[in-house]
């Protein structure tokens, strides 16, 4: 034993130990979230308990917890939904209160575009007020209706983001520019009048898009009928239905079909009731939209920074101190920067653009608010180190001799650093950009103060010239997150969405890391071996 | 580059080669853009790198404003052509472009501060009837009230009005008078003193008519249930039996409280709250003077008195610390004017205000702070002065009828360095306090922006994490550098660096919604765990060794850690377990209970513990990588030497591959430290944001970061508080840009060392 404890075996043990922890911690913290995300979109079965004093509950399982202080007693969380007929989403259970619990085949889980899910059971299909079929028909009847609703609603959303968001957009433009032109007192010029006139124009468009609406608005009389265990009765109308499903009848097949079409829609459609229902492409778009711009900006900078500190420099204490400074910046804060973007892209550099280009539109700020472009500047300066750092390891790593060939060869300096330096720094270059992607992707701190919104009205690139407007705000994946776990009405509905959305970033910055170590490993091993 | 061919081409026998001819115009032109290319590199180079150096420039200028020293300028110096009536009847408009003054013969005047203003005749006072004006109080916004030699009140509204009559400005006043209102109908004394308070409930004035004699006119208004409101009005004389003569009288804005200064130098407090019996309450001293004037700063809760020596001071009604009744409470003492002050004119916006005093001289003072910024006037006995509606001037009436004017630059008065890094006493407190609060509900809100509790929460924070990241993180990095076997350590590194990349939202989403909740349930077995684990292992340790070598036999030394994942994770739930049992047994069921009965500790559930694992979470990679890079480089034949004198793996690890690195794991925890100082996602989602001071595990805080995240977007443009938050943010960068150069600094000097190893 006395040997043993000299030997400082144990000692080593604990060591081990500690790093078992940290690995562990890496392993449980993926697990939980790959677990709490992964069964979100998964049907889950419904089921339907009947308590001692005779209420009937119907709802997904969704949690089971000791009752604390009550020693072995269990509890249940149902998720009932029926937010606007019972108020809440989720209701605890007493397990020993629970007389008899059923999978009842009928009940059907219907997604619908307000209320979060409405569960219970089909009853009728109404239109205009009268009933078209009733109980055991009345499903094969609205399936029947559905796809014509569908498209009716997409008509009407086509109408209303489309045609008339174009017309707004136009109005907007010519509003503006009146102003412009009163502003220089140019109100009575001819300009002004066919502006004015089209104007006047784009009112009539307007009011022929809103008939068109109310027309097809006026065709969405058809209800369905549900009743909702409890009792009451909800006339759904059919319009607000985006799908309908039996969890307790679906075979395998069909779960794994549902899952897949939620995991899609998921990533393709916009979010819904304040972002905690329907997708997360606006995030999605947002993040890899200010990840390009950002990359753009950063490369190109951090690249030249980089060659000029290692071989244009003269190399002496002076540089030396940059690079530490340098690299030091890579250690400050985030919201730092952040805090940067706000003092000097937005209010300086973006105040003086509006009041040298944006006058009009004054005192709305169009460029001297947060936005998409201040928002990639503010994390592009942030991973500038990263890529000079990475760019600089890649310069000091290629052999002396290979740039003195080359100038012996009697090529320029120019000519060598174009023509055999880069190409042997590209791999580093890439690894240095994909690190920055992978903390630009993953960051959100500055952006909550340099641009990033909880929800966005338009999506920083679309139809209306010049089609990609920089200066608009957007929405971030990471944000999202923020937003939705710690600002929604509705924290724990929402959370198997966060959860998700989490799942989401984590896999992006992941891979981004995994290919930045690949790149890296590979290099090494490369210039292990010519570096002779 | 194409080659060309020409210029290649080989001689033959006989045939001498064509010489190399490379035209000069191509070399020239080859070294131009070579030229051109390095001059474009060293400047790109240069501009970039100071660009990004720049942050740090941008964000000091941003909060330079905040201590820039006060200015004042002396703009105009205009005769009114009389000399203004006693009290305050001095008035000047938003824009600083006309003083109005009620004289003390009775007229109303108004004096142009702008040449580009002209002036209007001097309107008389309605309801005078051939009485003198013996004293003026103003209350609420543009309201007076003048009282006269025969002992009536005549109530005014008067407001400035800025106009354009054709492309002229105009400036004018347009006074209403009410119908006077007879307060000493028997004696017509003349008024000497008076107050007015004009809250919701009705007026309140309080005139003086004699050395001890006051008179208190009320009015209230009652909603009636038929609609309409009913006066009730009264007028009762009120003795003051007090030491002295009564010489300054003031009414808060609410009308609770009646302050009296007597000639003795003290405060007597009547408490109005009942209108019909206005009773004393205390009496104070505020030195051996007469009190010369009186004034409440914005809010109505501080007052500020000075008296004929020239001393100043604010007083508020608090409770003492140790608890009782409020009483009025000596706050701050400001610059003594040495010779009697005149007049005190608080300012509209902030908790400023001005002192004039007989010897000519005005002081700008900060009630909150209590600063005196600034002296100013040239010698001439002053009798009333205001402190403009935006706290940008000064205009000041002199004995002869004079009207100065001075431009005042001092846009931030709230920041000092007291009250940013000291402790102040706000109003409403009952002692001096360090107090974060920014925003509040109502215009005269007194903004809290001591730094001091969210410096506290951020080094709370990093302590939290750091206590658990650092052993975590140095205990593996020594494992993995010292007694791992090298093949499998290729795969264990990323592993531990992929920590690193986790973006801090997903761990601090993690820790406010999952960990929190879970901490909660095994807080004591959380605190069991280090012991546990430590038996546990030690306790495997001993089964290991006692197992026959054919089942140890796959495993070979420094791939411990596979055996260990399933013991720690037995550990984990036996110490848990052993936690609900302790919890029980000796914390009655109740840890929560037991923390706040035994230790007054209060369990928040977004706490410091939770936040220090979190971050602790993002930081561990980082001190991991870091020292297990310095361990790993330590010279190979140190250990070599050590293990072949006998040493064993452990005492080559402790004794000589540990003491060698040690700078470099000094820089680990270094950058470690940085890392947590900055974060902001976790402790923003991680806590619950308040800023209170304590090391309390249990509670929350609020950190530099978080607090700038949260505040930022609601702070308006170059405002007080826009410049406090860059304060912070610089504050952080300085912090982590020093912690990281000392660890960059440590960390070369131990590479050159090693180089000489």
């Amino acid at each position: 034993m006395r040997r043993l404890w000299r030997s400082g075996e144990p000692f080593i043990w604990l060591t081990g130990g500690a790093l078992a922890a940290a690995l562990i911690m890496v392993v449980g913290l993926i697990a939980i979230i790959v677990g709490n995300a992964a069964g979100f979109f998964w049907p889950a079965e419904v089921v339907r308990v009947t308590l001692t004093d005779g209420t009937v509950l119907t709802g997904p399982l969704a949690d089971r917890e000791r009752i604390p202080g009550r020693g072995e007693a269990w509890r249940i969380k149902l998720k009932v939904a029926n937010r606007d007929l019972y108020g809440a989403d989720f209701v605890w259970v007493d397990e020993a209160a629970v007389v008899r619990r059923e999978r009842p085949a009928d009940v059907a889980v219907i997604e619908r575009s307000e209320w979060g899910l409405l569960i219970g059971r089909i009853a009728a299909l109404e239109e205009g007020g009268a009933v078209v079929a009733r109980d055991a028909a009345a499903w094969p009847e609205i399936e029947r209706w559905l796809p014509a609703a569908g498209a009716l609603r997409r008509q009407i959303r086509a109408i209303e983001k489309g045609d008339i968001g174009a017309i707004n957009f136009e109005q907007e433009k010519i509003r503006l520019r009146l102003r412009g032109l009163e502003a220089r007192g140019a109100t009575a010029s001819a300009d002004a009048g066919a502006l004015r006139a089209r104007l006047a124009t784009l009112q009539e468009q307007y009011r022929v898009q809103e008939a068109r609406l109310a027309e097809l608005r006026a065709r969405q009389t058809a209800r369905m009928v549900v009743i909702a265990d409890g009792g009451k009765e909800k006339a759904l109308p059919l319009a607000q239905v985006l799908g309908v499903s039996f969890p307790n009848t679906m075979g395998p097949v069909a779960k794994v079909a549902h899952y897949v079409a939620d995991v899609w829609g998921f990533v393709s459609e916009d979010p819904r009731e304040s972002n905690t229902e329907g997708g997360v492409f606006p995030a999605i778009f947002g993040t890899v939209m200010m990840v390009m711009i950002m990359s753009i900006m950063v490369t190109p900078l951090g690249v030249l920074a980089a060659f000029y500190l290692r071989e244009y420099a003269r190399q002496g204490t002076f540089v030396s101190a940059v690079r530490i400074a340098v690299n030091n910046l890579a250690g400050v804060p985030s919201i730092v920067f952040g805090v940067f973007g706000v003092g000097f892209f937005i209010y300086a550099v973006g105040g003086a653009i509006d009041r040298l280009f944006y006058a009009e539109a004054l005192p709305t700020p169009t460029f001297g608010t947060g936005g998409i472009l201040w928002a990639s500047l503010t994390l592009a300066l942030l991973t500038i180190p990263v890529v000079i750092v990475a760019t600089e390891e890649g310069l000091a790593a290629i052999p002396g001799g290979t740039r003195e060939a080359s100038l012996a060869l009697g090529a320029t300096k120019l000519e060598t650093t174009l023509k055999v330096v880069l190409p042997a720094v590209m791999p580093s270059i890439l690894t240095g950009l994909i690190l920055a992607m992978a903390r630009a992707a993953g960051e959100v701190a500055p952006l909550m103060i340099t641009g990033v919104v909880k929800l966005a009205p338009a999506l920083p690139v679309d139809g209306f010239w010049p089609f990609v407007h920089l200066d608009r705000k957007f929405m971030h994946l990471g944000f999202h997150i923020y937003d939705v776990g710690f600002q929604s009405p509705n924290v724990d509905a929402a959370r198997p969405m966060v959860f998700a959305t989490t799942l989401l970033l984590l896999v992006i910055v992941v891979l981004l890391n995994l290919f930045a170590i690949a790149t890296r490993n590979r290099l090494r091993r490369k210039y292990a071996t010519s570096a002779v | 580059m194409a080659i060309n061919a020409d210029t290649l081409t080989a001689g033959g026998p006989g045939t001498p080669a064509r010489p190399l001819v490379v035209s000069r115009a191509r070399t020239s032109r080859r070294i131009f853009l070579d030229r051109f290319a390095a001059r474009t590199v060293v400047l790109g180079g240069i501009v970039i790198i100071s660009a990004i150096l720049a942050i740090l420039f941008v964000i000091a200028a941003e909060v330079w404003p905040l201590f820039r020293p006060p200015r004042v300028v002396a703009l105009e110096r205009l005769s009114a052509g009389a000399t203004p009536a006693p009290g305050a009847g001095l008035g000047v408009d938003e824009y600083r472009e006309a003083a109005s003054m009620v004289t003390a013969d009775g007229t109303i005047q108004l004096v142009p501060l702008k040449p580009t203003v002209t002036r209007a005749a001097p309107l008389p006072i309605a309801g005078l009837e051939g009485a003198r004006v013996t004293a003026v109080a103003a209350h609420g916004l543009d309201r007076y009230a003048i009282g006269t030699s025969d002992g009536r009140v005549i109530p005014l509204e008067m407001k400035i009005e800025v106009g354009f009559e054709g492309a002229r400005r105009t400036v004018s006043v347009k006074p209403a008078f009410a119908a006077p209102v007879v307060l000493d109908p028997g004696r017509k004394r003349a008024i000497l003193r008076l107050t007015v308070a004009s809250p919701d409930s009705g007026p309140v004035t309080v005139a003086q008519v004699g050395p001890h004699d006051l008179i208190v006119q009320t009015v209230v208004e009652k909603k009636t249930l038929i609609g309409g409101t009913r006066r009730e009005e009264s007028v009762q004389a009120l003795g003051v039996p007090v030491d002295g003569e009564i010489v300054a009288l003031r009414l808060d804005g609410r009308g609770d409280d009646l302050v009296i200064g007597t000639s003795r130098g003290q405060l007597v407090r009547y408490d109005m709250r009942d209108r019909g019996t206005p009773t004393v309450v205390e009496t104070a001293t505020v030195g051996a003077a007469p009190v010369t004037a009186l004034s409440f700063l914005i809010g109505e809760r501080t007052l500020v008195a000075a008296d004929a020596m020239g001393a100043v001071s604010s007083w508020q009604v608090v409770p003492p610390p140790t608890g009782g009744a409020a009483t009025l409470t000596r706050i701050n003492e400001f610059e003594s004017h040495r010779a009697p002050v005149v007049a005190i004119s608080p300012s509209r916006r902030d908790k400023g205000f001005v002192t004039a005093d007989a010897a000519g001289r005005v002081k700008l003072h900060y009630g909150t702070s209590g600063q005196t910024f600034l002296t100013f006037g040239d010698g001439r006995p002053l009798r009333a002065v205001v402190f403009a509606p935006k706290a940008d001037g000064v205009v000041a009436v002199d004995e002869r009828g004079e009207v100065v004017d001075w431009r005042v630059d001092n846009p931030h008065p709230e920041i000092t360095l007291k009250t940013l890094f000291g402790k102040v006493w706000y109003e409403g407190y009952s002692r001096p306090a360090w107090v974060w609060q920014s925003t509040g509900g109502t215009d005269d809100f007194e903004a809290k922006f001591s730094l001091t509790p969210l410096i506290y929460g951020t080094l709370k924070g990093t302590f939290y994490a750091l206590l658990f990241a650092v052993p975590l993180a140095l205990l593996a990095a020594i494992y993995v550098s010292e007694f791992m076997h090298p093949a499998v350590k290729g795969y264990v590194k990323p592993a531990v660096e992929i920590m690193a990349a986790l973006p801090s939202v997903v761990l601090g989403f993690l820790a406010g919604l999952w960990l929190a909740p879970a901490v909660e349930r095994i807080v004591p077995g959380l605190f069991l765990l280090p012991a546990v684990e430590t038996v546990v292992i030690l306790a495997a340790l001993l089964a290991w060794r006692a197992l026959p070598p054919g089942v140890r036999g796959p495993f070979r030394p420094g791939t411990e850690v596979f055996v260990l994942v399933p013991v720690v994770l037995l550990g984990a739930w036996f110490a848990l377990t052993l936690g609900g049992l302790v919890e029980q047994r000796l914390l009655v069921g109740d840890y929560r209970g037991w923390l706040l009965a035994a230790l007054g500790l209060t369990y928040d559930q977004r706490n410091s513990l939770v936040v220090g694992v979190a971050m602790g979470f993002a930081v561990v990679p980082l001190i991991f990588t870091i020292a297990e890079d310095a361990l790993a480089n330590v010279p190979q034949h140190l250990r070599a030497g050590s293990l072949a004198l006998g040493a064993s793996r452990w005492q080559t690890a402790v004794r000589i591959v540990l003491p060698t690195a040690s700078p470099g794991i000094f820089s680990a925890i270094m950058i470690g430290l940085g890392r947590a100082v900055g974060e902001t996602m976790i402790v923003l989602m991680a806590t619950g944001n308040t800023p209170v001071m304590d090391w309390n595990m249990f509670s929350g805080f609020r950190a530099l970061s978080a607090n700038i995240a949260v505040e930022l977007p609601e702070a308006p443009e170059g405002g007080t508080l826009f410049r406090v938050l860059f304060l912070a943010a610089f504050l952080l960068f300085c912090l982590t840009f020093v912690l990281n150069t000392t660890a960059e600094v440590v960390r070369l000097r131990l590479r050159r060392k090693y180089r000489y190893l």
